[in-house]
C-alpha cells in the first residue's frame, strides 16, 4: 500500500482544524489543574484530618494513570446522573489528574520563600491577607513560572487522550479521517508531527516569557 | 556628641516604654530564656551583647510579638504583649525591627518596599506614602535608589533600606536584631553611621551586636546576655571599665582583642 | 461480581502490564545512559543531532507517537508485534525523559573530580565509567524511579493497540458488568497497589541519597 505523502498533505487542513479544540483543552485543563492544585495544597498545608486526607489524595492520584481517571469520570458521572460532554469530562480529567503534580509545585513555589519575608510582613504589621497578596503570593508565582509552565507543555501533550472519549481534537480528528478512509498511517503521522511541532513550540514560549519574567534586576 | 533627645526624659522617667518581667521561653524543651527583667526608658540606647545561644535575639524578637513566650509579662506602654492577639498587634505597630538578614521584598522596588506597610497598614494615600518614603530614604542616604529593586543593591545599601523601611511607620521605639553581622566588613561603617545619626535623633532603640565600636560610642546601656540569663545590666561607661561578671569580662576581652 | 471479584479480575492483567514495563526498560535504559552521556560529552553539530533524538522522544505526545508506530511501521513494511512496538514507544520516550536526568546529573558533579581522575592518569572513558556515571546515577536514582512510575502509569496505553494489560481487562469486564463505579474504581486502585509502593520506595532512596533535602516527595 505505501506511504501516500499526497494524501498525508491534504489531511493536514483538517487535522489541523482541530487544533482549536486542543488549545482550548489544554489551557483549560492547566487553569483547572493550578485552581484544584493550589486548593489542594493550602489544604494539606492546614494539616489536621483534612490536610491527611488531600495528602493521601494527591498520593493516590500521582499513582494512577491518567488513562484510568478519564475513563473512571466518563462512566462514573452519569451513574449518579451528571451528564457532561466529552469535552468537559476530558478537562476535568486532566485538571484532576494534573492537580496532583502542581499541588506539589504550589507547596515547593510557597517553601522556597526565605522565613523572613513573612517575619518581616509581620513586623511591619500587615495582615495575613494583605501578607500573602503583596509579600508570598508574587514571589511564590515567579517561583513557579518555571516548572507551571513544563506542566503546560505536559498536559498539551496529555490531549489526545482524550481521543478516548471522542473529543474532537487533533488526534480524534486524525481517527476520523482514518475510519472514514482506511488509512491510518498517513493521517496519524500528520498529527504526530503537529503534535511535536506544537510540542517545541509551546515550550520554546514558554522558556521565553520566563525569561523576561526572571529579567536581571527584577530578581 | 550626639544631639539632646526630644523627648524630656524628666517627664516621662516614671513611664517606661518597655517594661519585661519575669520573662521565660522555652523551643521545645529548651530553656532559652529565663526570668528576664528589662525596662527600657524613652530615649534609651541599649546594646544586648553576649555569645551566641545566649538568647538576646530571641529577646528582642519577644518585644514586638515575633516570638511567643510561656510565661511573665511584657509592656509596651500600656498594651501588654501575649495575650490578646490585638493588644500584639497593636504593641507590633508602635515598635520597628532591623533584621539581620534585611529580609527586604525582592520582588519590589526599594521605594515600594517602603510604602507597603504605609499604605496597606496606615492607609495613606500613594502620594503621602512616597513622601515619607522618600524622606526617610534621605535619612539613610539612599534616594536616588528608590526605584532599584534590592538585588541591585550592595548588602550595606540593602540594610539602610531596611531601616528606612521601618522607620517609615514612625515606630516608638526601634529593634535591631544584629543589623551588621550579615554584611562585609567595609559595609558595616555606613549601616553603623545611619543607627548613630538614629540614636542623635533620640529615637529609642534596642540594638543585638557585636559592634563594641558602636556600643562603646552610641549606648547608654548594655545588657549582656548568657544561657539565657541577663547577667549583667549597667551603664555603658561601667560595663567597659568594670564589668563584673566574669563571663562578660571573658566576652569583652575576647570581642576586644580583635 | 463483588468489587474483590473485579479487582481480582483487572489484576489478570498485570502480567502484561509487568510485562510491557520489563521490555520497555530494555529499550529505555540504554538509551537514556547512552544518549544522556552523549549529550553530556559532545558539542557542537554532534551535540545538535543527539539533542534532536532526545527531544523526538521527551517532546512527542506518548499516546500519538505509539498510534503512529502502531500503523505506520506495517506500512514500510516493517511488521512488529503490539508487544515490541508498545515497549519501544513507551521504552524510549520514558527513556528520553531519564536521559536528562543523566546528563544533569553528570553536570552537577564538581569538576574536581573529572580533574582527579585525570591527575591519577585515569583515561576519560575510565573516568566517566569508574568516577562520574556511579555519582550520577546514585544521585539522581529518585528521579529514574519517579520516570518508572509514569512508564508503569503509560503502559495503561497498551490497551488501545489490543494487549490485554489491567486496563484492558476493566474494559474487557465493563461489557458483561455493568458497574462502572466498582470496574473504574478497582482500576485505579489496582494501578496504586501497583505505583505506591514503587512511590514510597523512591522516597525511601530520595532520603538516603540527599539526606538534606529530607522529605521531597517521591511520585
Amino acid at each position: 500500500m505505501g506511504f501516500d505523502f499526497h494524501f498525508a498533505l491534504a489531511s493536514i487542513p483538517t487535522i489541523i482544524g482541530a487544533i482549536g479544540a486542543t488549545l482550548l483543552a489544554t489551557v483549560l485543563s492547566c487553569i483547572g489543574a493550578s485552581a484544584i492544585g493550589f486548593m489542594f495544597e493550602m489544604i494539606r498545608r492546614g494539616g489536621g484530618a483534612l490536610g491527611f486526607a488531600v495528602r493521601f489524595l494527591i498520593d493516590f492520584i500521582r499513582s494512577t494513570p491518567v488513562l484510568a481517571w478519564l475513563y473512571f469520570l466518563y462512566f462514573v458521572l452519569p451513574v449518579y446522573g451528571i451528564r457532561l460532554s466529552a469535552m468537559t469530562v476530558g478537562i476535568l480529567g486532566l485538571s484532576l489528574y494534573y492537580s496532583g503534580y502542581l499541588a506539589e509545585v504550589f507547596k515547593a513555589g510557597i517553601d522556597a520563600i526565605p522565613k523572613g519575608q513573612q517575619e518581616a510582613a509581620r513586623a511591619l504589621s500587615l495582615s495575613p491577607r494583605d501578607t500573602v497578596i503583596f509579600v508570598i503570593a508574587p514571589q511564590m508565582l515567579r517561583n513557579i513560572a518555571a516548572p507551571l509552565g513544563n506542566y503546560l507543555v505536559s498536559i498539551l501533550k496529555a490531549t489526545p487522550y482524550l481521543a478516548v472519549l471522542a473529543v474532537p481534537e487533533m488526534l480524534g480528528r486524525a481517527f476520523d479521517i482514518a475510519s472514514e478512509t482506511y488509512r491510518y498511517a498517513e493521517p496519524l503521522t500528520v498529527a504526530g508531527i503537529l503534535f511535536l511541532a506544537l510540542a517545541l513550540l509551546v515550550a520554546y514560549s514558554v522558556k521565553r516569557i520566563e525569561q523576561r519574567l526572571l529579567a536581571p534586576g527584577r530578581r | 556628641m550626639l544631639a539632646q533627645a526630644p523627648h524630656p526624659i524628666s517627664a516621662v522617667e516614671s513611664l517606661p516604654l518597655v517594661r519585661i518581667e519575669g520573662l521565660n521561653k522555652w523551643f521545645g524543651a529548651i530553656h532559652v530564656l529565663k526570668n528576664i527583667d528589662l525596662t527600657v526608658r524613652p530615649g534609651a540606647r541599649i546594646v544586648v551583647c553576649g555569645p551566641s545561644g545566649s538568647g538576646k535575639s530571641t529577646l528582642i524578637r519577644c518585644i514586638n510579638g515575633l516570638e511567643p513566650f510561656q510565661r511573665g509579662t511584657i509592656q509596651l506602654e500600656a498594651i501588654t504583649l501575649g495575650n490578646d492577639a490585638r493588644d500584639t498587634a497593636r504593641a507590633r505597630r508602635q515598635t520597628g525591627m532591623v533584621f539581620q538578614s534585611f529580609n527586604l521584598f525582592p520582588h519590589l522596588t526599594v521605594l515600594a518596599n517602603c510604602t507597603l506597610a504605609l499604605r496597606r497598614v496606615l492607609l495613606k494615600s500613594a502620594r503621602e506614602a512616597e513622601e515619607i518614603a522618600m524622606h526617610h530614604l534621605t535619612v539613610v542616604r539612599i534616594p536616588e535608589k528608590a526605584r532599584s529593586y534590592p538585588a541591585q543593591l550592595s548588602g550595606g545599601q540593602q540594610q539602610r533600606v531596611a531601616i528606612a523601611r521601618a522607620l517609615c511607620l514612625n515606630p516608638r521605639i526601634m529593634l535591631f536584631d544584629e543589623p551588621t553581622s550579615a554584611l562585609d566588613p567595609e559595609m558595616i561603617k555606613e549601616v553603623l553611621d545611619v543607627m548613630i545619626a538614629l540614636a542623635g535623633s533620640g529615637m529609642t532603640m534596642v540594638c543585638v551586636t557585636h559592634e563594641m565600636g558602636f556600643a562603646r560610642e552610641v549606648a547608654d546601656e548594655i545588657v549582656f546576655m548568657d544561657e539565657g540569663r541577663v547577667v549583667e545590666h549597667s551603664s555603658s561607661k561601667d560595663f567597659f571599665s568594670r564589668a563584673a561578671h566574669p563571663r562578660a569580662r571573658l566576652f569583652l576581652d575576647t570581642i576586644l582583642s580583635h | 461480581m463483588s468489587m474483590l471479584d473485579i479487582l481480582f479480575g483487572i489484576l489478570q492483567g498485570l502480567g502484561t502490564t509487568a510485562e510491557v514495563t520489563a521490555y520497555a526498560l530494555v529499550f529505555a535504559v540504554p538509551f537514556a545512559i547512552v544518549f544522556g552521556v552523549a549529550q553530556f560529552l559532545t558539542v557542537g553539530m554532534t551535540r545538535f543531532l543527539v539533542t534532536a533524538v532526545i527531544e523526538f522522544w521527551r517532546s512527542s505526545a506518548v499516546v500519538v507517537l505509539l498510534f503512529v508506530f502502531y500503523y505506520v511501521l506495517p506500512v514500510l513494511g516493517v511488521t512488529l508485534s503490539a508487544m515490541t512496538v508498545s515497549a519501544l514507544v513507551l521504552g524510549l520516550n520514558t527513556g528520553g525523559y531519564a536521559s536528562q536526568a543523566v546528563r544533569a546529573g553528570l553536570q552537577s558533579l564538581p569538576a574536581g573530580q573529572r580533574e582527579a581522575g585525570m591527575a591519577l592518569g585515569l583515561s576519560r572513558p575510565a573516568i566517566l565509567l569508574l568516577i562520574e556515571l556511579p555519582q550520577a546515577l546514585v544521585a539522581m536514582s529518585p528521579t529514574f524511579v519517579n520516570n518508572l512510575i509514569q512508564l508503569v502509569k503509560a503502559t495503561s496505553l497498551v490497551s488501545l493497540v489490543t494487549l490485554t494489560d489491567m486496563t484492558f481487562r476493566a474494559k474487557e469486564i465493563s461489557q458483561t458488568e455493568y458497574d462502572p463505579v466498582a470496574i473504574y474504581s478497582a482500576l485505579l486502585l489496582a494501578f496504586f497497589l501497583v505505583c505506591y509502593p514503587i512511590a514510597l520506595a523512591g522516597r525511601w532512596l530520595e532520603v538516603r541519597v540527599n539526606p538534606e533535602k529530607g522529605l521531597s516527595r517521591g511520585i
